[in-house]
């Protein structure tokens, strides 16, 4: 329905109610007046006639109202009334409706925030057409083996065989992401890409929005020297020129030419969409052809798949295929077996990936802090219905319903329920827009989350549920009052009926139960993050500078120039005033995933392929680890006298020495990756275990090699760590120049300190923290609002009976007591509730948990004393205003 | 002439129907009308013949138009449907019957139980 239509729809509706209305106020005037005439014309004096008319008549406005009934069309009209009423009744009460509106527009503003983040994460279908059909067929580790992941990445081979075996896809395509130097345009920069095989695009079911997708010819070795640019990378670097097709760029030396530009927004695969172990860029820029050979030599895995299945095919039809796939590959060659499991995973899946059980706890505290809004508010209502009694009694009296009263209440708290919904979807607004500035980077899909129609269909939604749920209680039992009863007592304050103040205290206890589940969880979140900051990630990462150098490839395509070069720079990143430490490796601490690779351990024969033992595998430069602040457990570090030609020697963490030598220890024995082309290894030394992605993390065994020592991988990528003796920051120029002063074509790419890193490792944890605390703090201050209500209250009912007291020789510290006496009784239940509530609560939340038990006493029972001692303060000012009744005053106002 | 009887419960309808099956009749007029037709023997609450009127209308038995009445002022007319015609029928025949088992019921003496 467009706006306009609508507005029509109400005014006729409106126009028609007076019109009828008019047309009745007509034919009743006709009737009394024509009655009068013929009264008149049987001789009686005109005044006198028009009076008998009426008073004949009777009551009109009964007669119209009963009129109107019968007419049918009564609902809406009550509604109006009821909904006029309200108003004006809520607007000579301001304070109440703010409070009222303000509570819960926050409770219904935060509802429809996470909500947000729920719809477009778990709910919204990706954007892609038909996405439902776009699948990850994902390898996954061999059973038994820890690679430190459940995924591993597909080889060539493996991905050929998929392709000859597709059967249930419509199109599949591999990728890998690589960097890439971009030169001759301005200003070197480093840019994140992806390798992507042919049906990359259409598998996604997206076209460039410039030019065209790679054809077949140029997904082949020697062939693969196109580009597509992603739309901010055209825009930016490119100045968005529309004739850029057929135009050439020089990447990593290789001149490339440009067929296509992606349509803005697209940039897939971001980093968080995809499993971590691949450690993909946050937002890939261009995308050139995997130009897989078609008969591919074993080589490194490193490959990702995404599948588009044929229409009409299930997930489970394209897993049977694949199983099959594994089936007659394994007959076919027996090193297949425990190597090629594989699992189809729907894209949309994978893209959630670990963020829905976050997200549920987000929702469940939300709901939590929303439950009491709603028990405040009802409390609030409960409170002014026992003031109002007087009012409904009159109404009663005067013959409204019971159902009539109960329904004015209603509309009445609907009418609070859908002001604080307007305020809540600007409270929502406002925590969106906090969540996609402030939020951790690696929530996927963030920057989809608007505030759309689904929200607000939420918000407006909740808004009446919760006017419902918190108007229906007090409205029963404002109705329910036995007007007899009432009218004998006359006076507000005097006794109440029994079942409010039960109905508050419930209320109440509830409240208090809820806020210390909530607190609870969020004080276990709070303990864990301090426990990660405190948590030992076998680094110091005080005062260390680090940065990418990817090599242009042609440049350096020798192994032995890079060596070289490394040695170079070392030594005069070594004599940079301020660099106390310099070193080179693969990795550095919670810089992401590195390699990992079979070993070989003599001593430790693998019997099969599946039993095959594995490692992460770390390429370093002596120095690296002093330079990220590692110290030796035992043995030695690299030094300058391991070259080439002396021994080849590894270092090994303390959980690769714990799996393979334990008891025995690990020096001087010998490892070697797991091809035999290349020699083993003797272990020089033993390092802490250094975590890679999160400070949470499970470690691995890993060996650290020497570059210089004619390791496997090649050294094109590796990351420079320096240590430095005051802030790393002064000293990023002079590194700049020292590594332009080697080489002007060296790129430094994504400098940081190790710090920021850390930083950068603990965003998503200290986010939940914040949400939440927050959430928590909320709770508490919605319960002790709650409380300080309630016992105020009780305080002016029992003003009678503290005067009595008082006057009875009753001490005023007494008087104090007993209030807050009543107000710890209640907090002390809903602490017990509570407490039992959470204990069922937080062994939910384990896998968030890091270093604390989810029943860690000391949380719960610090919650418990926070809580008791909020309720205690939030009575503390009702329970003064009782030790100043004064007797007299009291006793006489009765 | 002797004094007037209440309106028995749910009659009222049924008066008003028969008035205007007689003719199209205002409110007023349909009042007049049972009035007469019944020699004033009946009192009718003249608050309580229009909420009826419009329950009527609602039902469907009656429909209703603006004419101009005897003393040349605007009214609105009532006329029996073709529905309330039937209902009419329906309703004077239940009426008959219980009048009869009632009446029965009265007059019946000790010996012929």
């Amino acid at each position: 329905m467009t706006l306009s239509s609508r507005v029509r729809c109400w005014l006729r509706a409106t126009v028609g109610r007076s019109r009828m209305e008019s047309e009745m106020d007509a034919e009743l005037r006709f009737h009394v007046e024509t009655y009068a005439e013929d009264l008149i014309g049987s001789g009686m004096a005109r005044a006198e006639a028009l009076r008998r008319a009426r008073l004949e008549f009777g009551g009109m406005e009964s007669a119209k109202e009963e009129c109107r009934e019968a007419r049918g069309a009564n609902l809406i009209e009550t509604l109006l009334q009821d909904v006029r009423f309200g108003s004006r009744i809520l607007r000579k009460s301001p304070g109440f409706t703010a409070v009222a509106v303000l509570m819960l527009a926050v409770g219904i503003g935060a509802s429809a925030a996470v909500f947000s983040l729920v719809n477009t994460i778990l709910l919204k279908p990706l954007p892609y057409p038909d996405s439902s059909r776009i699948v990850l067929p994902e390898l996954l580790s061999p059973p038994g083996v820890n690679l430190g992941s459940e995924y591993i990445p597909w080889g060539q081979l493996q991905f050929r065989l998929l392709t000859r075996d597709a059967r249930p896809f419509e199109t599949v395509s591999a990728f890998q992401n690589d960097s890439f130097n971009l030169t001759g345009a301005g200003e070197p920069i480093f840019l994140d890409g992806f390798r992507a095989s042919q049906e990359f695009f259409s598998s996604l079911g997206i076209s460039p929005a410039v030019g065209r997708a790679f054809t077949a010819e140029e997904d082949q070795p020697g062939h693969e020297y196109e580009v597509i640019l992603g739309n901010r990378l055209w825009r930016e670097r490119f100045a968005a020129e529309q004739n850029i097709l057929g135009r050439t760029v020089e990447l990593n030396g290789y001149a490339y030419t440009v067929v296509g530009v992606m349509p803005a927004g697209f940039a897939f695969p971001r980093a968080e969409e995809m499993p971590s172990s691949f450690n993909f860029p946050s937002e890939p820029q261009l995308w050139v052809p995997l130009a897989v050979p078609a008969e591919p030599k074993p080589g490194p895995s490193e490959l990702a798949v995404i599948g588009r299945l044929k229409p009409g095919v299930t997930i489970e039809q394209a897993q049977a295929a694949l199983d099959l796939m594994t089936k007659h590959a394994e007959e076919q060659d027996h090193r297949w077996i425990g190597w090629f499991n594989t699992r189809v995973v729907p894209l949309q899946r994978q893209v959630v990936g670990d963020t829905r059980r976050p997200l549920q706890l987000m929702l469940g505290a939300v709901c939590i802090v929303l439950l009491i809004a709603c028990s405040n508010v009802a409390n609030l209502l409960l409170t002014r219905s026992l003031a109002r009694r007087r009012e409904f009694t009159l109404r009663a009296a005067l013959g409204a319903g019971r159902a009539r009263l109960i329904r004015q209440l209603l509309t009445e708290s609907l009418l609070i329920a859908v002001a604080a919904g307007a305020a809540g979807i600007l409270i929502a607004n406002a925590g969106i827009y906090f969540v996609k500035t402030l939020g951790p980077a690696n929530i996927p899909r963030l920057r989809e989350v608007t505030l759309d129609l689904p929200v607000l269909a939420f918000a407006l939604g909740i808004s009446l549920a919760t006017g419902i749920l918190f108007g229906l209680v007090p409205a029963m039992a404002g109705a329910r009052e036995n007007l007899v009863d009432s009218l004998k007592e006359g006076s507000q304050r005097a006794g109440g009926s029994r079942l409010s103040p039960r109905l508050r205290n419930a209320l109440l206890v509830s409240q208090v139960a809820l806020a210390l589940v909530l607190v609870v969880s969020a004080g276990l979140l709070t303990r864990t993050f301090f426990q990660l900051l405190g948590a030992d990630g076998g680094f110091n990462a005080e005062r260390v500078l680090t940065f990418q150098l990817p090599l242009p490839a042609l440049k350096y395509a020798d192994q032995n120039q890079i060596v070289t070069l490394f040695q170079n720079m070392l030594e005069r990143l070594r004599a940079v005033p301020g660099v106390r430490a310099a070193g080179i490796g693969e990795t550095v601490p919670m810089g992401g995933e590195g390699e990992s690779t079979t070993i070989r351990v003599p001593g430790h024969p693998a019997a099969s392929q599946k039993e095959m033992p594995f490692a992460n595998f770390t390429v370093i430069s002596p120095g690296y680890f002093s330079a990220i602040g590692t110290p030796l457990l035992r043995g030695r570090d690299f030094q300058q006298t391991d070259t080439t030609d002396s021994l080849p020697v590894a270092i090994v963490n303390a959980a690769m020495e714990r799996r393979y030598w334990p008891g025995e220890g690990a020096l001087g024995k010998q490892v070697g990756p797991g091809s035999t082309r290349y020699p083993l290894l003797t272990i020089v030394g033993v390092v802490p275990d250094v975590k890679h992605s999160s400070l949470r993390e499970e470690s691995a065994p890993e060996m650290y090699v020497l570059y210089n020592q004619k390791p496997w991988p090649s050294l094109l990528n590796m990351r420079v760590a320096l240590r430095t003796k005051a802030d790393p920051a002064g000293i990023t120029e002079s590194v700049r120049e020292n590594m332009h002063a080697i080489d002007p074509d060296l790129p430094l790419a994504k400098v940081a300190t190790l710090a920021t890193l850390v930083d950068d490792s603990m965003s998503q944890p200290r986010f939940s923290v914040f949400l939440l605390g927050s959430f928590g703090v909320l709770a508490l201050l919605l319960a002790s609002i709650g409380m300080y209500g309630v016992i105020s209250y009780s305080v002016l009912q029992r003003t009678q009976e503290i005067a009595i007291r008082m006057a009875l020789g009753a001490q005023r510290r007494k008087v104090f007591g007993m209030v807050l006496g009543q107000g710890a009784r209640l907090a002390g239940l809903g602490i017990a509730i509570g407490l039992i509530a959470a204990l069922g609560v937080t062994h939910l939340m384990a896998s968030f948990l890091y270093g604390v038990r989810p029943a860690d006493p000391l949380t719960f029972a610090g919650v418990s004393l926070l809580l008791l001692g909020i309720a205690l303060l939030a009575c503390y000012v009702p329970a003064r205003r009782a030790t100043r009744v004064d007797p007299m005053v009291a006793l006489k106002y009765e | 002439m002797a004094k007037p009887i209440d309106l028995l419960q749910g009659t009222l309808d049924m008066l008003i129907l028969k008035a205007v099956s007689l003719g199209p009749l205002h409110g007023y007029g349909v009042l007049l009308r049972i009035q007469q037709i019944s020699k004033d023997r009946l009192e009718i609450q003249q608050g309580s013949l229009y909420p009826a009127l419009y329950r009527l209308e609602h039902q469907g038995w009656i429909a209703s138009e603006w004419g101009e009445s005897e003393n040349k002022r605007k009214a609105k007319y009532y006329r029996l449907t073709a529905a309330g015609k039937r209902r009419f029928q329906a309703e004077t025949e239940k009426w008959n019957r219980m009048a009869d088992v009632i009446a029965g019921i009265l007059s019946t003496t000790a010996e012929e139980v």
